[in-house]
């Protein structure tokens, strides 16, 4: 859950105020509490003024450029006071995008999930209403067309963080009746339908489990007539691995292995729930990886709806399975552009850590795009190369490809890639491998503890930047 | 190394004869000569094997008459994209092709005498081979292709091949390095034959661990102290620039043989790590070839040579050591010992020399591989237009880098509870936070680092390489001085 906003004009009441400070301009009545905390506004510090009639936090903002400082203070005001269940932010000295800024860093920051206590620890964060206090009339539609985007960002989180026995595919496709009641137009392929649309890679890899695959296609009609713009999002509700079984250390980390369908599912949402003009589909990739009698194998050759074979080497690298599906399932609907988003492999994690996720593509143009927009709201992209080593480390000696290599320290996230591009039919295209981004594992000021919603707020602001306007769609 | 040699375009009366073709080009100048000259034989035999001069595509006849022992056709692709990368690797085709033959002409009177002396370029860098510790080798066996004449009529040419044949001189000097085994190329062996590089002007100056441990060198040394062989740092200096203009830095890891000390490595592949001082390799190699090339501008090259042994004075995971910068490391694992080695060395480079910029050589990371992969290296850096400088010469000469990305929050990883920092961070992001080490003891001066762990050595032949060490850095650095550090 995160805690409700409510704009205001005055927050009277002895609930802690957070007041945004530039640096060297700490407020008259608050000099001698800084001066003895060393507060001088400086970026990232904070002053914690206690005495008085009711707890003062001063923001430092340094000198107060761009929204970011502004995210990370509202940030540092929820994690300072997270156990208060009320929270006034004074947001007048700010101008409406830092105001939104700094009402998001508290948002996000103040999220968590309680759906699982019998009874909340005694720890357990309280704040559950944000007083923001302004004078600007403005600030409400702004922070309406954000609010749906946190609802958004939210709605992925707690996908993320569901456990799998109760987010199987099936009860992941019941969630998406959230996306219907905002106008999204939710249909469902299952069993025979999948069959008959050829989508071998997703029913190999749910072939294991008593829970079984689908795919979910969500539609945003938009305003206007032109491509969609897709997402295709890996959903695979535990990872298991299948045969080739993980190792048990972690393991139960692969719960978020859908973070993929849960950004592009949280973004739908985003896009319904502000109305957006833009048209836009999604398609999520259910399944989950178990082992079972009825396993996949290595070994295995599917033959892919395209008519493309695959060598299946390691059934530990279903994501790509699935995806290849989902891509030349979406192709169908003749998108204008492609973004991808998977927790897809180790190998990013060693690659860029936990800071970044990778970005591959075919296209620059479309990869310049969604850099800008990950760069924007702060969920970072690295791009790395697709290269002729990694296209020919997927060459099978049987079959069209083979899905990873059998090799040791090899670049898998590179390779993966390789063989998602076989699939993109040559339209415009971006793989985000999300691997180490969607959950963190500690929390720290800026961020809380556990999923993230990567992907939610990146694919928004690409459709606000990008595809929103019906003479450039 | 191959002798290449240029002469006018006229059918040679004997030997070797190799064509050049672009795909679907028509018979012309030599290559029409020579069809003649045995009677329809080149056409006849192109339309059987269905050679049309595609990429990588070659055709041998043998025997096809006039005198020659035979005609080799190697395709270019297509005449108009053609590049100096298919070129090259069009002359490392036919060197692969002609180990039966002691000599050859090449037919370049087709091509300009930039592009011919390319394609030697491409030759003589595939023709390298290192036999010292063969003692067998059968007749059939040996390799026998040693001499390359050139048929252009480009005057430029010839004049053209001195500088290109001191590069590849640079470049085999990093391969043998790299390729000698660790019980010869210890430290001191490497020293000396850095030292012997003074017959080509370049000023050498070997420190051993007395006067490292006076400066202070307490990082390089912590990882040279488990081995009986005694750690070297070498500077080696070629001024052919301006007196006084600052110089540019290039600065190698070499650790001759790396065990991972206490923190000992898996046994598997760990042969591999002989070539763990590819780095330093690279500098040696690049400070050949600038002073074979007498290229006009000052650099320095330093290389941190120190042997990694688990013994019983060897360093132990936790121990802290202080570097010469005056900052401290706890030194977690002891098989991420290469930062140490280059910590020091960078620190001593950017005080004593304070050069235009650095650039450090390390076979740091196995993190870079599952990162990038074999095409390529890493390139970090705390300065965009040297990075992008790195990157198009990368790109020009085929040793092509990736940038990866730095920032506080890698850097924040590197906190230690006892010490300035710690010299490992875990598995994530791993090469990041290696350079982000680095970049701590490079005092804020304009550097780029380059991971050359998934470059320096290749498990099968590429055409410009037989399979072993590449020389990874060489021709990129070369490239990097020549197109923007010597005009004027």
């Amino acid at each position: 859950m995160t805690p409700s906003v409510e704009l205001t004009a005055a927050a009277p009441g002895t609930f802690p105020h957070a007041v945004p400070v530039r640096a060297g301009q700490v407020p008259a009545q608050y000099t001698a509490a800084a001066e003895a905390a060393g507060f001088t506004g400086k970026a990232e510090t904070i002053c914690d003024v206690l005495g008085g009639a009711r707890r003062e936090l001063l923001l430092g903002v340094g000198d107060g450029a761009g929204t970011a400082v502004y995210e990370a203070a509202g940030a540092a005001a929820a994690s300072h006071i997270l156990g208060a269940p009320r929270l006034a932010i004074d947001l007048r000295s700010l101008s409406k995008q830092q105001a939104i800024s700094c009402l998001t860093g508290a948002v996000l920051r103040a999220w968590r999930y309680e759906a699982l206590f019998s009874k909340p620890p005694e720890d357990a964060p309280a704040l559950s209403r944000i007083d923001a206090i302004t004078d600007d009339p403005a600030l409400a539609k702004s922070w309406a067309r954000q609010h749906a985007v946190l609802q958004g960002v939210t709605f992925a989180r707690d996908l993320v963080t569901e456990p799998s026995n109760t987010l199987t595919p099936d009860r992941f496709v019941a969630r998406l009746e959230r996306l219907a009641e905002a106008g999204v137009a939710v249909e469902i392929l299952r069993g025979e339908a999948l069959r008959q649309a050829g989508l071998t890679g997703l029913l190999a890899v749910g072939g294991g489990s008593a829970h079984p695959p689908a795919l979910a296609v969500l539609r945003w009609k938009g305003e206007f007539d032109a491509p969609r713009l897709a997402f295709v999002g890996k959903g695979i509700t535990f990872d298991t691995g299948g045969i080739c079984i993980k190792p048990a250390d972690d393991m139960w980390e692969m719960r978020a292995d859908m973070a993929g369908a849960a950004a592009c599912a949280g973004a739908m949402l985003a896009l319904a729930l502000r109305k957006s003009p833009a048209p836009a589909i999604a398609v999520l990739a259910l399944a989950e990886n178990a082992t079972g009698a009825a396993s996949y194998r290595p070994g295995d050759v599917l033959r892919h709806a395209s008519g493309t074979t695959i060598e299946v080497v390691d059934t530990d690298a279903e994501g790509r399975l699935v995806l290849a599906d989902a891509l030349g399932w979406v192709l169908r609907e003749k998108p204008a552009a492609i973004i991808d988003l998977a927790t897809l492999t180790g190998s990013v994690v060693t690659a860029l850590g936990h800071e970044m996720a990778g970005l591959f593509s075919n296209d620059g143009t479309l990869a310049a795009a969604v850099s800008a927009a990950g760069a924007a709201v702060g969920e970072r992209l690295w791009q790395l190369p697709i290269d002729a080593s990694h296209r020919d480390e997927i060459r099978s000696d049987i079959a069209d490809l083979r899905h990873c290599s059998p090799k040791r320290m090899q670049p898998d996230a590179c390779q993966a890639a390789a063989f998602l591009r076989e699939f993109a039919g040559g339209v415009p295209w971006v793989h985000l491998d999300i691997a180490g981004v969607e959950s963190r594992a500690e929390a720290d000021e800026r961020h809380a503890k556990g999923a993230t919603g990567f992907g939610v707020r990146l694919l928004d602001r690409l459709v606000r930047d990008r595809y929103e306007d019906p003479r450039r769609a | 190394m191959l002798d290449v040699t240029f002469a006018a375009p006229a059918l040679p009366a004997k030997g070797a004869l190799v064509l050049l073709v672009a795909e679907g080009a028509a018979p012309a100048g030599l290559w029409k000569a020579a069809d003649e000259a045995t009677g329809g034989a080149v056409g006849r035999a192109f339309a059987a094997a269905e050679f049309t001069g595609k990429e990588g595509q070659t055709c041998t006849i043998l025997a096809p008459g006039a005198g020659l022992s035979r005609i080799l056709a190697v395709g270019l692709g297509k005449e108009d994209s053609l590049s100096e990368r298919r070129l090259e690797d069009a002359g490392g085709a036919l060197a692969a092709a002609l180990s039966r033959e002691p000599s050859a002409a090449l037919a370049a009177d087709g091509l300009t005498g930039a592009q011919a002396v390319q394609v030697a370029l491409g030759a003589a860098l595939r023709s390298y081979r290192f036999d010292l510790y063969h003692t067998k080798i059968k007749p059939e066996d040996r390799v026998k292709f040693a001499a390359l004449s050139v048929l252009t009529g480009a005057a430029d040419a010839a004049a053209a091949w001195p500088n290109q044949a001191a590069l590849v001189r640079g470049v085999f000097i990093t391969r043998d390095l790299a390729t000698e085994p660790a019980n010869v190329l210890t430290p001191v062996e490497m020293a000396n034959r850095i030292e012997k590089l003074r017959d080509l002007g370049l000023d050498v100056e070997v420190v051993g661990p007395e006067k490292m441990a006076e400066l202070g060198f307490g990082a390089l040394l912590g990882v040279a102290q488990g081995s009986v062989n005694p750690a070297r740092m070498v500077i080696m200096r070629w001024n052919g620039g301006k007196n006084g203009d600052k110089p540019l830095a290039f600065i190698g890891k070499g650790v001759t043989f790396d065990t991972g000390g206490i923190s000992i490595k898996p046994a598997a592949g760990m042969e591999d790590m002989k070539w763990d001082m590819a780095g330093a390799a690279a500098v040696t190699g690049l400070m050949a070839a600038l002073a074979g090339r007498r290229a006009a501008v000052n650099v320095v090259g330093l290389v941190g040579l120190v042997e990694n042994m688990p013994s019983g004075t060897a360093q132990r995971p936790g121990d802290v050591v202080h570097s010469y910068s005056g900052q401290t490391v706890e030194v977690l694992n002891t098989d991420a010992e290469g930062r140490l080695v280059l910590a020091d060395v960078l620190w001593y480079c950017q005080q004593k020399f304070d050069p235009r910029f650095m650039v450090d050589l390390a076979t740091l990371t196995g993190a870079i591989i599952v990162a990038l992969g074999h095409e390529h290296a890493g390139v970090f850096s705390n300065d965009d237009d040297l990075a992008g400088k790195l990157l198009a010469a990368g790109l020009a000469t085929g040793e092509k880098l990736w940038r990866l990305p730095m920032g506080r929050e890698y850097d924040k990883l590197l906190k230690s509870d006892i010490a300035d920092m710690k010299n490992i961070t875990g598995r994530p992001g791993g090469s990041i936070t290696a350079a982000q080490f680095l970049a701590r003891f490079v005092n804020e001066k304009p550097w780029a680092h380059l991971d050359i762990a998934g470059t320096a050595w290749a498990t099968k032949d590429h055409p410009t390489w037989p399979k072993g060490a590449t020389g990874f850095g060489v021709r990129l650095l070369n490239r990097l001085v020549a197109d923007h550090f010597e005009a004027g």
